[in-house]
């Protein structure tokens, strides 16, 4: 053994030697029928070594040996050989490959050539992702794919991204499942773009059906970068950008808010004087734009290594990735920050057998503010805070110090009302936004680790068939900390050793929270793939998955810190004697599956594929474990006909049609089961469970069909679908006469979405000017076909689920107009039951005429489901410079603005948005803003006042490149800028249309920004 | 080599069938299954299922609601049914749109919508549903006698329980009128909704009634069952609500028995200062108070007295007519609301503005003391022609208040609330206990159903301005109700 390793070294070393006496220099130019090809690699075969044609096609090769060969090789072109026999130059001419072309398409457990795939799959162009700047991946695919939603919950760094395949459909869970190289998981947060190869998204059941129990919310399969085989490659990339708030609404200045609250005054019931009157022109008031001290220019950084290749029996890739993001809110308590890094390895340990492993490591920290309108809501805030109240205090305030020296309760001096006290009655209870973003102290960590190590065995002579075994690991280790430092004016209240603290977090605390999620997937595939007679392609598949998910988490807290410095924000350091929490708990479930897929191809014209997925559960009780989830699919390639084969114009048609069924078990643990929950000396019953409860499935139908023209330059795809969901997991809300218990989930209701699809991609890459275009819509009609016969519909807070009407419509009284005077309200209410109305007041339809405005007169008001998303990409390049841009959008889509209700319309003196300053105020004044006042004027119900057209078209990203060539020991360098959210057509008038809540209650606007980078290849 | 190779693939294919049912069998992580209970129950779970019964009671913040302000759900709302209904009490100081829910409620513009019916209803039936589950436990030989409890201790907690799913119907059925009647724990879901349909009010009478005769019987015949813990629901109690069940049927001579029984026990009497029955230092030492929810302060879970903090929000003020209802000097004023300091001292449980603001002050909620039964006896005199015995007991309560220091700690002038002169005039003595009552009992959210009960709400009512109609005189059935029972809990008329 030893000697043979000495010998095989010595061996190496003469090779070496050998290469060095006999090398010389090869140049040469690649072109193809349209002239010369950038970027093609040249490689000497064997080696690591080569290099690529700069962007006149030219190459240039030093120290090749005689006798080696050339290797020519570009993606869409048939690779090449060249022996090389001594030449000084080598020019080639590259032909196109329209096999090579043929991608081979991940579809789950197995690869399939594009041209033979019978489901609605799309594959994301990574080319044209690499221009689009996101942190999270799914950012990515937003616009890229008929029919795929992506939304950002807010536009606070960090915040969740959602996602919407095919509209909603079910009432619970819509969330699909992503595949990571053959790891299925909920959350790819903590995915690095650059690392992504590959996105093919399984739209229908047909394509899904192999991953039954859990993806009837569409299934987004990622394979990460490997290395190839060859010269060693470098990568980074840098860039930096500034973000900035925009779209935002126009507020009151102190004058036009004074005049405004006067008004409101003038018109309730008040007597004695007004005391807004009186305080015109006070010399203690300010004139504070709110929105403008809040919102700064926030900053990003991205940067990004890789490095790739290897051998033929070796290849890895190397990643190393940072992005921080100080969000546009002031100061730095809206930060996100991640850490990746990744290794990818495949190894060839023999012709036959072959082991790998993907990795990835990521450290992600989000410094949290209340982004959604959620308490504090620091937005919320900042939009309703009155601006004759300052940022900061005087100094020579009583309450001023220099720890907190933020303005709280409107003019408050000493907590003394009688000399002069406090006057919130006057000018409202509000926060000071700045001082809240200063005291936010709340940060989320995640450290997650999630690979796969696999091994694969071919069998039989030609490697027909493959075992493969995965076992995948994905754990997160999170941690959360909360210091809530107390800070404010004192109201007074409280206990008396708290007294005098401020009134927000009295007394201050600390909570810690740590968990930890394990989930285990180990997976076997046996897959056999074989052509006979050269016209039937064969492949079959079985396979068996088993997942198993644990988590736990631990926290506790303290109150009465005697120091609140950073340094000792530790449970250890606050007081002992009250206010100490702690707490714990753990959750468990399982996912054991057995699949299989078949499908037959002949003669590359008719195809049929079928899937088979077994799936138990632990969510389900013994009786109802299992679910089934079939699908078959055909294709018809019609271009490859007799009768079609000599019309030179059309490349490619191919006819699609495909039936199946998916699942869905995403529902809480052990909800079969009547749990009863003994805690804290309570006996309670939890939940009553339902011992029937089984599988939600949903069955879809989708025929489609793709076409190619003037040799596949112009491409057209356009589907079909039908899905409807049954069984539907619904929570329904038992009466409470069964006391407070969770909701029992039940299978009812089903609901319908209905669409088509339609893609179009134009390609020109053979002239100097090259381009190309890509456009998609997807239609989608929502429908609750039917509910729980005890629970005829499902009530949210200004939302209604309703058979005949898509899933959370909104539903409410209409407004029809503004009471111009009193006979028009005499006219149409008759009833005593009305509540005093006065003219200025905001005038509801009375459906059912009976002269009372109640309960009975409300109605469906819109849909939250957008009728149709849409997106535009462009990308170009010409000779050295890049140009692209991506346009996306939303139509048919309502929103509930419920920020609009507490600014323009409540009640009490907020802060109000100039349009305000239309409200009715006289007969004939208006018709759609009623009267400004300190009494209900209307606006306490739920009505369609709120209810906007939430459509909007924005251009997500535009970016313009330069690439330099022609450095020594540097491939290429590319220069760039990039802006992101720059311009939005929408007639929303809340912070942002793309915000996904039901009711907007003020959110962290999605920022504009604009980025420089570099991108550095060796 | 062929051979490896079809071993190989065997055992590949192997691997692929191999079955993991076991591994889909969870166990749930910290909830017990009711076999488990049945099978192996603990004395804790016995003890806890009762003493849990209780907490509705309280008005501790977010025992379910979580800062549910619009469903009502945020604290047990009395205040709001009874007090702000009534106008003797305002939502706050100054008035502002905050919480609109319970301007509506005080205007009488509600509708069946409002969180205020809701958040009753869900505090009621969470009660009766804790209940339920502990009687069931507590009569079920089997689980007795595993654990080993005590006969005594099993039949004063029984005795606990029936008073308390009385005390939660007894609101129920005056609220709302006709309600679903649950006496025993579903057994599925389902049963929700064959249980979700209203019984008429004279069940829910019925049911009262035979759980408080049947509370009567477990309890033992001493003021506190269990003296280290006084705050539990007692004999006196018991008899004390049979009572008021009686005055609310006007079921007269009933109420003169009861009450004559409760003296009987000679528990309870009037305590020398007014105060005493609310002052946080006095609590379960004093002579008036018959049930109260106990609340503590710095206890996990939390025990204390949320409505504090609401008061140090600007909540609960009194309204003039209120103010203006008593007479010169009557000490008791102050020692229901100190406007000059926006104290409402009787809440507060102090008269200086301690735990003004707290969300965990340690004041009781005080539901029933014996100065209100003696003028239930009164009424119930007067109704049956006994006018000097009535007179006299009004008088008793008189003479208590205004010999009570008031609470800046003089004396009251003489001639204030003079006795009531000897009458006959039935009308005139029943406006006498009207006011006695209101101003006796000012805050103790019993205002409104005393309006109800004498059919003088809407007079009163639409009096002081207010929208109130015929149909008010029950609330309506809360609007989700009505909608997640399908419609087989009906609304009240009107609504």
């Amino acid at each position: 053994m030893k000697r043979r390793i000495i010998y095989n070294l010595y061996f190496i070393g003469f090779m070496l030697f050998g290469s060095a006496l006999n090398a010389q220099t090869v140049t040469g130019i690649v072109t193809d029928n349209n002239g010369p090809i950038p970027g093609v690699n040249v490689i000497i075969k064997g080696t690591s070594s080569g290099t690529a044609t700069d962007f006149d096609g030219n190459y240039t090769l030093d120290n090749v040996a005689t006798n080696s060969v050339l290797v020519f090789s570009m993606i869409g072109y048939s690779t090449q050989e060249v022996n090389f026999n001594g030449q000084s130059q080598i020019n080639i001419t590259l032909l196109e490959d329209m096999q090579a072309l043929d991608e081979v398409v991940l579809v789950g457990y197995s690869s399939r050539k594009k041209s033979t795939l019978t489901g609605a799959v799309s594959v994301v162009d990574m080319g044209d992702l690499e221009k689009t700047r996101v942190v999270n991946v799914t950012q990515a695919l937003q616009g890229q794919i008929a029919g795929v939603q992506v939304t950002s919950s807010t536009g606070a760094p960090g915040d969740p991204i959602e996602v919407r395949i095919r509209g909603l459909g079910t009432i619970g869970d819509n969330n699909p499942l992503y595949v990571v190289d053959g790891i299925p998981t909920r959350d790819i947060n903590f995915l690095n773009q650059a690392d992504i190869k590959s996105m093919t998204v399984l739209k229908d059941a047909s394509a899904a059906a192999i991953y039954g129990s859990r993806a009837s919310g569409g299934v987004v399969l990622i394979t990460t970068k490997s290395g190839n085989e060859g010269k060693i490659s470098f990568d980074v990339n840098y860039f930096t950008g500034l973000h900035y708030a925009s779209n935002l609404p126009n507020m009151l200045n102190a004058e036009q808010y004074m005049n405004t609250v006067e008004k409101a005054w003038n018109n309730s019931d008040r007597t004695g004087t007004n005391p807004y009157t009186a305080d015109k022109g006070r010399a203690d008031f300010s004139n504070t734009d709110w929105l403008d001290e809040l919102f700064e220019t926030g900053k990003s950084q991205n940067l990004q290594f890789t490095a790739s290749g290897g051998s033929d029996k070796v290849q890895f890739l190397m990643s190393l990735g940072y992005y921080g993001q100080d969000g546009i809110v002031i100061f730095d308590n809206d930060k996100y920050k991640r850490l990746s890094y990744r290794t990818n390895l495949n190894v060839d340990l023999t012709d036959r057998l072959k082991i790998g492993t993907n990795l990835q490591l990521t450290y992600a920290t989000q410094d949290k503010l209340s982004s959604k309108g959620d308490a504090p809501g620091i937005i919320r805030h900042a939009l309703l805070r009155p601006p004759v109240i300052g940022v900061y205090k005087d100094v020579n305030d009583p309450t001023y110090s220099q720890r907190d020296p933020f303005t709280d309760l409107p003019f408050y001096v000493n907590n003394d009302r009688d000399n002069g006290g406090w006057e919130s009655d006057k000018y409202e209870w509000s926060q000071n936004p700045i001082a809240l973003a200063y005291f936010t102290d709340d940060v989320r960590k995640d450290f997650r680790t999630f690979g796969n190590i696999y091994a694969e065995y071919s069998f039989l002579k030609d490697k027909e068939l493959t075992f493969r075994t995965n076992v995948g690991v994905d754990l997160s280790f999170i941690h959360n900390k909360t210091f809530n430092e107390n800070f404010g004016d004192d109201d007074g209240g409280g206990n008396a050793t708290d007294q005098g603290l401020g009134r927000q977090n009295r007394p201050n605390n600390l909570s810690e929270e740590r968990g930890e999620a394990r989930t285990i997937t180990f997976n076997n595939t046996l897959n056999y793939v074989k052509t006979f007679s050269d016209k039937h392609d064969i492949s079959a598949l079985i396979g068996m998955e088993y997942i198993d998910n644990y988590s736990s988490s631990i926290g506790a807290s303290r109150a009465r810190f005697d120091n609140t410095d950073s340094t000792f924000r530790y449970i250890d350091y606050g007081a002992t004697e009250a206010d100490l929490w702690n707490g714990g708990s753990a959750s468990e479930w399982a996912l054991f599956s057995y699949f299989g897929s078949a499908s037959y191809v002949f003669d590359s014209k008719y195809m049929v594929t079928a899937n088979m997925r077994a799936d138990a559960s632990s969510r389900f009780s013994e009786k109802n474990r299992w679910g089934y989830f079939p699908s078959i699919s055909a294709g018809w390639k019609i271009s490859d006909e007799a009768f079609l084969k000599d019309v030179k114009w059309l490349s490619n048609l191919k006819l699609r049609a495909g039936w199946g069924k998916l699942g869905n078990q995403e529902i809480d643990n052990y909800a079969f089961l009547t749990l009863i929950s003994q805690t804290d000396g309570k006996v309670v019953v939890n939940r009553y469970g339902n011992e029937d409860l089984k599988w939600e499935s949903s069955e879809s139908t989708n025929i489609g069909f793709d076409a190619g023209f003037l040799n596949n330059k112009l491409t057209f795809s356009a589907e079909y679908y039908v899905k409807n969901t049954s069984d539907i997991l619904l929570p329904i809300g038992l009466p409470s006469i069964v006391g407070d218990v969770s909701p029992t989930i039940v299978n009812a209701g089903e609901v319908s979405n209905k669409g088509f699809e339609f893609s179009l991609n134009y390609r020109e890459s053979s002239k100097e000017f090259q381009y190309s275009i890509n456009a998609n819509l997807g239609t989608v009609v929502n429908n609750v076909e039917k509910l729980h016969p005890n629970v005829p519909n499902l009530v949210g807070e200004v939302t209604r689920t309703q058979v005949g009407q898509p899933l959370n419509a909104y539903y409410g009284y209409k407004m029809i107009g503004i009471y111009q005077n009193q006979t028009e309200i005499d006219s149409h209410l008759s009833g005593t039951l009305n509540p005093s109305v006065k003219p200025g007041d905001i005038k509801f339809e009375d459906i059912n005429n009976d002269g009372i405005i109640n309960s009975d007169d409300r109605k469906f008001l819109g849909s939250s489901i957008p009728d149709l998303t849409y997106g535009i990409s462009f990308s170009s390049s010409y000779k050295n410079f890049d140009f692209s841009f991506l346009f996306q959008g939303v139509e048919g889509v309502d929103r509930y603005n419920d920020s609009k209700k507490i600014l323009d319309y409540d009640t009490r003196p907020f802060n109000y948005t100039t349009n305000i300053l239309g409200a009715w105020d006289g007969e004939g004044t208006s018709n759609t803003i009623p009267r400004v006042a300190f009494e209900d004027n209307g606006s306490s119900k739920v009505s369609s006042i709120f209810v906007e057209d939430a459509s909007y078209l924005r251009l997500k990203n535009v970016e313009l490149g330069y690439t330099i060539n022609g450095i020594t020991g540097v491939q290429n360098i590319r220069l760039y800028v990039s802006g992101q959210n720059l311009f939005t057509a929408t007639k929303y008038t809340g912070m942002d249309p793309e915000s996904t809540d039901l009711m907007d209650r003020g959110t962290y606007p999605s920022s504009s920004s604009v980025l420089f980078g570099l991108n550095v290849k060796f | 080599m062929k051979n490896i190779y079809n071993s190989l693939i065997a055992i590949c294919i192997v691997t692929i069938f191999v079955s993991c049912n076991d591994e889909l069998t969870k166990e749930p992580i910290g909830l017990l299954t009711l076999d488990q209970i049945d099978t192996t129950p603990t004395i804790t779970t016995l003890e806890s299922s009762v003493s849990s019964s209780y907490q509705l009671l309280a008005s501790t913040l977010n025992l379910i609601g979580e800062w549910n302000w619009d469903g009502g759900a945020v604290l047990r709302n009395d205040f709001i049914l009874q007090d702000i209904a009534a106008n003797d009490m305002n939502k706050k100081w100054n008035p502002d749109g905050d919480q609109a829910w319970m301007d509506e409620l005080s205007a009488f513009s509600f509708t069946p919508d409002n969180g205020a019916f809701n958040g009753i209803w869900l505090y009621d039936y969470e009660g009766i549903n804790r209940i339920n589950l502990a009687i069931s436990y507590l009569t079920n030989p089997e689980v007795t006698q595993e654990v080993g409890i005590a006969d005594a201790r099993k039949n004063q907690l029984l005795g606990e329980a029936y008073f308390l799913r009385a005390f939660y119907y007894f609101d129920l059925v005056n609220n709302f009128g006709d309600v679903p009647l649950l006496t025993v724990p579903l057994k599925s879901f389902e049963e929700a909704f064959d249980v979700a349909v209203r019984v008429p009010s004279t069940e829910i009478w019925i049911q009262i009634n035979s759980d408080l005769t049947e509370a009567k019987t477990l309890l033992p015949n001493v003021k506190y069952p269990d003296p280290s813990e006084p705050w539990r629901a007692s004999k006196g109690a018991v008899i004390a609500l049979q009572a008021k069940a009686a005055l609310f049927n006007e079921d007269w001579t009933s109420v003169i028995s009861l009450v004559n029984e409760l003296d009987a026990l000679g528990f309870y009497s009037l305590n020398a200062n007014y105060f005493d029955s609310f002052d946080v230092t006095k609590e379960f030492v004093d002579n008036e108070v018959i049930f109260a929810y106990d609340h503590v302060s710095d206890q996990n879970p939390r025990k204390g007295n949320g409505l504090c903090a609401l008061i140090g929000w600007g909540f609960i003020a009194p309204n003039e007519d209120f103010i203006n209802a008593f007479e010169p000097n009557d000490p008791r004023l102050l020692y229901t609301v100190d406007v000059a300091n926006q104290n409402v001292s009787k809440l507060l449980g102090n008269t200086v503005g301690d735990y003004k603001g707290n969300d965990d002050a340690p004041s009781n909620k005080i539901y029933i003391r014996y100065a209100d039964v003696l003028l239930w006896k009164a009424e119930a005199l007067n109704e049956t022609g006994d006018y000097p015995g009535a007179i006299a007991i009004i008088n008793q309560v008189r003479t208590r208040a205004r010999t009570t220091p008031t609470a800046d700690g003089s004396m009251v002038p003489i001639g204030t609330l003079a006795d009531r002169p000897s009458s006959t005039d039935s009308a005139q003595i029943k406006g006498w206990l009207m006011s006695e009552r209101r101003v006796e009992l000012g805050f103790e959210s019993q205002r409104f159903n005393d309006l109800k009960r004498w059919g003088t709400a809407k007079s009163v009512l639409t009096g002081l301005g207010k929208n109130f109609q015929d149909k008010n005189y029950l609330y309506p059935i809360p609007q989700g109700e009505v909608d997640k029972s399908g419609g087989t809990i009906t609304q009240n008329p009107d609504y």
